[in-house]
């Protein structure tokens, strides 16, 4: 038989048997639910918040009762102090006692002008428009404020650091929740001894990748789902403005995230196959899910500040945190293209050693009955 | 037909095999018998590549066996290898394909083989809901599913419940008349017996006997007696002449072992005087007395179960 049959009818199982299990299911919707909430739940409580607007100096006297009637009309509870001067306004909108602030002349000349901290409030800024208008009720009557805004954050560099944070947790949780598979499975097959039956018409390699395979279509499929239904959600509520480098940044997160799960999948099923029980399997596949702990923080911590620092640039060309470093530097914009393309090399390579390293591992040790095995062991064993 | 032939494999200290040969024909069942950890899973193993042997060969119709050849084979361990979660029929078709069966052939095979078992309904189930002799033959019909040429089973028999057994050696019997080459293990010599035509007794690694059951009945010295003498208790036989020896005694009923040289007449004559001759069956050792001498010839026990 051709190895890509063997190894299509390995991965096809795998997608059938555990993608109609309930298992799968459950961790689909429950991860949705998790991430809509983290949508929803903000725009919720956001809906009846209390505005707190400043009006700087000595505003024309009817200012107040027009803004309370424009609010009455937006159905927003606006709560109206004075200030002295801009620099307490500043002030108070730095230390975010307040929303905004008003400045409008006694005299009514100009259209005032309304500043913020970071970003336009729409409802206020409606709010105070209506009101400057119906107050100064002249010739250039239809002229909003002025809208000024204190430390407007860079808008892309936010957003993206948002997309790049979300995309390298879902990474992290899409590789550990089917690594797992992979590694329970392959203790499974042992225990069970199908493997046996298995491995006497095929070879333990293609049985390997083949698991490997199977579980990672499951897991893009999860991924796909979440990072659609992010994306929409994320648009309707309108709380993320996408960066300019959303495409790219999907396209690289997909990608990386199928390069680090066939890596550490692998690994995890190579070690998994030490392991004569299910309870002991995670022990034995601690040194990678201890790496890929290790090299999550360090991107989170580290490379998240400084995207182009030296050790952003090393974990780069490392096969254990390239999958979530380079991702990251590619939603924050901070790596240069030769640079990706390396990576990915290395870490297709890597990935093709670990195929072979890994299924000698495994076929030392997966046949091999009685308690845990070395990793020495299995990998000088001849079956 | 199948060859084996100097097969020697040793893991570290421990040799598995030593210089192990035998040999299993179409249309035939061989019981393979053997202390525990005489040799018999490694074996097998080595059949189906599951070990490499250090030394020796294994062929199949005078070739090398090869991937292409073990597509052809039926492998049945020990333990389970099956599925828990996974549906009955899903199974058979799963494991038809790995031997190269197309889908349709495979799906029309394992619906026959479940009907067969008296499984057809049952077909969706996932094999954890049934029950442990309803899962064993699930078992015998994933290795059965793709019709092999060599069915190799390991303690095919051991759990099972009379109607278990009655079935599997049913259907042994049935492979073999096709022209399959079934070779099983067992620790059931009465039902080795009853089954096979061909026996293998491994000790230590090694083969200490081999051949057909009633050749090597034929060759045994060993010639036994089975005498019940009605009311004669111990009484009988009395004196040693040196040439019986008595092996159990049940009551009246005696099982001696008896030198070729004694003589029968007497013996029958000694027994209707001391009382009503009931039974006086004068005939071959049984395979488990075979079995006994050509393990103690070997010197016992086998290294410990790996």
């Amino acid at each position: 038989m051709k190895r890509t049959t063997v190894m299509w009818l390995v991965a096809r199982r795998e997608i059938v048997e555990r993608g109609r299990s309930r298992g799968y299911l459950v961790s689909l919707i429950f991860t949705l639910a998790l991430l809509l909430m983290a949508f929803v739940i903000p725009t919720l409580t956001k809906g009846d918040d209390t505005r707190h607007l400043a009006l700087v100096g000595t505003p024309p006297t009817e200012l107040q009762a027009q803004i309370n009637a424009a609010a009455g009309r937006n159905k927003v509870k606006v709560v109206i102090t004075a200030v002295p001067d801009e620099a307490t306004a500043k002030a108070q909108l730095a230390a975010k006692t307040i929303d905004a602030a008003l400045a409008l002349p006694a005299d009514k000349t100009g259209s005032g002008t309304l500043t913020f901290q970071e970003a336009r409030d729409a409802t206020i800024a409606e709010i105070c428009y209506e009101a400057v208008v119906i107050v100064r009720a002249g010739p250039d009557v239809l002229q909003p404020p002025t809208t000024q805004i204190v430390a407007p954050p860079s808008e892309d560099q936010s957003s993206a650091l948002i997309f790049a944070t979300a995309g390298i947790i879902l990474m992290f949780i899409g590789i550990f929740t089917y690594g797992q598979w992979v590694l329970t499975g392959v203790v499974e097959e042992k225990q069970s001894r199908v493997v046996e039956v298995l491995l006497s018409t095929i070879r333990p390699r293609d049985l390997l990748v083949g698991k490997v395979l199977g579980i990672a279509t499951l897991a893009i499929g999860q991924l796909a789902a979440l990072v659609i239904v992010g994306l929409v959600v994320s648009q309707l509520s309108g709380q993320v403005t996408l960066p300019p480098t959303t495409i790219g940044g999907v396209v690289q997160l997909v990608l990386w995230f199928v390069l680090g799960f066939l890596f550490y999948a692998t690994a995890m099923g190579a070690l998994g196959s030490l392991a004569s029980r299910p309870d002991e399997a995670n022990n034995a596949a601690m040194p990678v899910t201890m790496s890929a702990t290790l090299c999550y923080v360090a991107t989170l911590v580290f490379v998240i500040q400084s995207p182009s620092g030296a050790l952003a640039q090393v974990m780069t060309f490392i096969p254990f945190s390239a999958p979530m470093v380079v991702p990251m530097r590619v939603a924050l914009g901070a790596i240069e293209a030769w640079q990706v393309v390396i990576a990915i090399a290395v870490m297709m390579v890597a990935i093709a050693l670990l195929f072979e390293a890994g299924a000698r591992v495994y076929s030392g040790a997966v046949l091999a009955s009685g308690s845990r095995m070395k990793i020495r062991d299995a990998w000088r064993a001849r079956r | 037909m199948l060859e084996i032939s100097g097969l020697t494999k040793r893991y570290g200290p421990v040799t598995a095999l030593d210089g192990a040969t035998l040999t299993a024909r179409p249309g035939r069942l061989l019981g393979f018998l053997g202390p525990n950890g005489a040799g018999k899973t490694t074996t097998m193993r080595c059949v189906f590549g599951l070990a490499t042997p250090d030394a020796g060969e294994v062929h199949w119709d005078g070739a090398p066996i090869d991937a292409a050849a073990r597509l052809r084979f039926g492998y049945m361990p020990e333990q389970r290898g099956l599925y828990p979660r996974m549906r009955v029929a899903d199974q058979l078709v799963y494991f038809g394909r790995h031997h190269g069966l197309r889908a349709a052939d495979a799906k029309s095979r394992a619906a026959t083989l479940l009907e067969r078992f008296g499984l057809g309904d049952r077909a969706r189930a996932k094999l954890e809901d049934l029950s442990h002799g309803n899962q064993q033959r699930v078992q015998l019909a994933a290795a059965l599913v793709h019709d092999p040429v060599l069915l190799v089973l390991d303690e095919p028999f051991s759990g099972l419940d009379p109607l278990g057994v009655a079935t599997m050696s049913e259907v042994l019997r049935e492979r073999a008349a096709a022209g399959v080459a079934v070779v099983f293990s067992s620790h059931q010599l009465d039902l080795v017996e009853e089954v096979c035509e061909d026996v293998a007794i491994i000790s230590g690694g090694r083969i200490v006997a081999s051949g057909g059951i009633d050749e090597l009945k034929a060759a045994s010295g060993r010639r036994h007696l089975d005498v019940e003498v009605g009311g004669a208790g111990s009484r009988w036989p009395g004196n040693d002449d040196g040439l019986t020896t008595v092996l159990e005694r049940d009551g009246d009923s005696v099982r001696l072992l008896v030198d070729e040289r004694a003589d029968l007449a007497s013996l029958l004559a000694s027994a209707q005087a001391a009382g009503e001759v009931r039974r006086f069956s004068y005939g071959p050792p049984r395979l488990s007395e075979l079995f006994m001498d050509a393990i103690g010839q070997a010197g016992g026990a086998g290294t410990p179960e790996r």
